[in-house]
């Protein structure tokens, strides 16, 4: 509770959501905007208004906004936990309180985290605006983007309060944390797409990890880096808390949990399950394919002669592979020659993409599944499976009046933003008897 | 061996136990970048007094208090606590520290702050009111700390030390930014502390405050104890018999 009040008494939060209210709202009125405009396209091309998803269209590009305000304001509401507490001097008492370090960080990190669900307020009440506007809304994917948004910000919160536990003040601080979270911005533009060790960097930006939420994509490996991720740093948080502890001490101990977090990573980044959860189910194959692949259950190897940064191994991979990873028990891929150069000057096999199954391989330049499945199925010996009928994703083309969601943004949010400020700031009733033990 | 010769046993160790001073500094060290704060400082508390570390600004009496409790790490040193040492992560089960110069929780209410410590050592609520009322707090309970006077805030600080439950509490500099009435009050209020059983070692600046509460003293200059003991054992080491503290404190450093 006292750290509750602490980050709900600060203004930082309140400013935050005071400025995403309108931002949000703008970045939903330009997506239901743009949305209508492809609806009314999509009034003369039924295949175009079978392709409109409001997740795609509306619902992505609203929390976009959110993510630019995790990024760029909540690391100041979460660094505000710890640095006003250590310049104010409440450091030092806290302390001295019967807790271990851990248990104040915990108590931290969970207000960080009530903070966060918070901010995310006006994203979520624009999924709300969208639906009584007429608009489609699928929960599935839009809980998993949510759950997304949630853990990016608690891993952004995390990295605020390590900051915060080896700075000196909150200006520092915030330094260091948007050198994190901006850093992963630069990261994701400049690195993404290349091959070998530049791969794996751009595999470290915060930003890739919101991308497969975005995609509709429920992975575990990422979920579970993302949280283990962000229990290091809080964890640190709590080994650079106490000023009286040796600096040397508190580095093996930093090295210790580095390296823990590191094996679990490594063990977390071989779990491959993940689920598709689009409506349309666009990272899955057809459920007829699907079905079939899943019963297929020897090994299938894969050799890709291809370079990673090459625009026809992202194809591929989106089209291919990554369903074939979900769809069938048992798949290893290997990407053979990195070099694009090299392996385009010298390599005939440039380009080829060879499939084994039971002893049997064949190769194929395609990136489509159409060619891909009846080659896996001549390999495994069956046959190709006939189509269900019906379950086809429809496309929800939708021309909503974006205008009718600027008073909430505009003017309803914030005011209850304010008149919410305004009730957490009433004087307590409180007649001493016990609170409880812990903040 | 019978009953009786347990009890004896039992008896004569908690005798031996409570003979034993309260809390032995010994070697007590730390330096900043190469400048040394405090030297060798060694020196005990014992149950139920009030001891005073005496000296001018800069002569290491806050961070012997911050060694001491643990929140800065000492180049070398030990504590011990009736004869068994205490390691620096056990500290705050023995010893609460209650600073100077800060004022946490600035957007809480008083009332807040003193609820949200009386819950963490489960003080009971008539404890809690006899705190308030002996350190002058009623009238400000139902304001946020960063409105409080200095002096108002030093009471809310040394409410805070007087609501946990340690028998040592270290206070630093206890009665800055408070007139001579008030500093009186809350002298009585220590030393009715001290007289329920709670040691205090008190950084103090000014002499005369120190003077008038004080059962000991040890006398810190450039981070050196300089002196230790009652003002008439210092007396009687500077051959000054009727001299104050201050002329004491003078011809020692």
């Amino acid at each position: 509770m006292k750290e509750l009040r602490e980050i709900f008494g600060g203004r930082p939060l309140w400013i935050m959501v005071l400025l995403a209210c309108p931002f949000v709202g703008y970045s939903f009125f330009q997506a239901v905007s743009l949305y209508g405009e492809a609806s009314n396209a999509g009034q003369q091309s039924p295949a175009l208004a079978s392709s409109l998803s409001p997740f795609d269209g509306v619902i992505v590009p609203t929390f976009g906004s959110l993510y630019v305000a995790i990024t760029l304001l909540f690391p100041f509401v979460a660094i505000r936990v710890l640095s006003h507490e250590k310049e104010t001097g409440g450091l030092r008492l806290l302390l001295q309180l019967p807790y271990q370090s851990s248990t104040l960080v915990a108590a931290k990190a969970a207000a960080v985290f009530f903070a966060l669900l918070f901010v995310c307020i006006p994203a979520v009440s624009a999924v709300v605006v969208w639906w009584l506007l007429g608009g489609h809304v699928f929960p599935r994917e839009i809980f998993n983007l949510f759950l997304g948004y949630l853990l990016y910000g608690a891993l952004v919160g995390a990295i605020a309060l390590f900051s915060a536990s080896i700075s000196e003040s909150a200006a520092t601080a915030a330094i260091v944390t948007l050198a994190f979270t901006i850093g992963s911005w630069v990261l994701d533009f400049t690195v993404a797409g290349r091959s070998g060790l530049l791969d794996w960097v751009a595999r470290l930006s915060l930003t890739q990890t919101l991308r497969v939420f975005e995609q509709g994509l429920l992975s575990t490996g990422v979920i579970l880096g993302m949280l283990i991720t962000a229990s290091c740093f809080a964890a640190l948080s709590g080994v650079w808390l106490n000023p009286g502890v040796r600096t040397r001490s508190k580095l093996a101990r930093s090295v210790a949990c580095v390296l823990a977090t590191a094996i679990t990573l490594g063990i977390a980044s071989q779990l491959r399950l993940s689920m598709d959860v689009t409506e349309d189910q666009r990272n899955s194959f057809p459920l007829a394919d699907s079905r079939l692949l899943a019963t297929l259950a020897a090994p299938l190897a894969i050799t890709v002669h291809l370079a990673p940064e090459d625009p026809r191994y992202a194809d591929l991979q989106r089209n291919v592979l990554a369903k074939l990873e979900r769809a069938m028990p048992n798949v290893t891929i290997r990407v053979a020659g990195g070099r694009r150069e090299s392996s385009q000057a010298g390599d005939e096999r440039y380009g080829e993409v060879e499939y084994t199954y039971s002893g049997r391989s064949d190769i194929s330049r395609s990136t489509s599944h159409r060619e891909i499945l009846p080659l896996l199925y001549v390999l495994a010996n069956v046959q190709s499976p006939a189509p269900i009928q019906g379950g086809d994703f429809p496309g929800y083309p939708l021309i909503a009046d974006e205008y009718a969601a600027l008073p909430w943004f505009f003017g309803v949010l914030p005011l209850l933003t304010i008149l919410a400020w305004w009730w957490s700031r009433r004087p307590p009733n409180i007649n001493f008897a016990h609170e409880g033990g812990s903040s | 061996m019978d009953g009786t010769s347990q009890a004896i046993i039992r008896d004569e160790s908690m005798r031996r136990e409570m003979s034993r001073p309260l809390c032995k500094i010994t070697g007590l060290g730390k330096s900043y970048d190469g400048q040394l704060a405090i030297v060798d400082i060694s020196f005990d508390v014992e149950a139920g007094e009030i001891v005073g570390v005496i000296g001018p600004n800069g002569a290491g009496k806050t961070t012997l208090l911050e060694a001491l409790a643990g929140l800065v790490s000492a180049d070398g040193g030990e504590v011990r606590w009736r004869g068994a040492p205490v390691p620096v992560s056990l500290r705050r089960q023995r010893i609460f520290y209650v600073p100077d110069g800060i004022r946490p929780y600035q957007e809480q209410y008083v009332a807040q702050v003193l609820s949200f410590f009386a819950g963490v050592y489960r003080t009971s609520a008539s404890s809690v009111t006899k705190v308030i009322a002996s350190v002058g707090l009623e009238p400000v309970l139902d304001r946020r700390v960063y409105t409080l006077s200095k002096g108002y805030g030093r009471r809310l600080l040394l409410a805070l030390g007087l609501l946990s439950p340690h028998e040592l509490v270290l206070m630093d500099e206890p009665f800055d930014g408070l007139d001579l009435r008030q500093a009186r009050e809350i002298a009585d209020v220590l030393r009715e502390q001290t007289r329920k059983g709670r040691s205090l070692l008190l950084a103090i600046h000014q002499l005369s405050d120190a003077e008038r509460i004080c059962d000991r003293f040890i006398l810190l200059s450039s981070g050196r104890i300089r002196g230790c003991g009652t003002l008439a054992d210092l007396r009687a080491r500077t051959n000054l018999p009727g001299a104050n503290l201050e002329e004491v404190f003078l011809a020692l450093t």
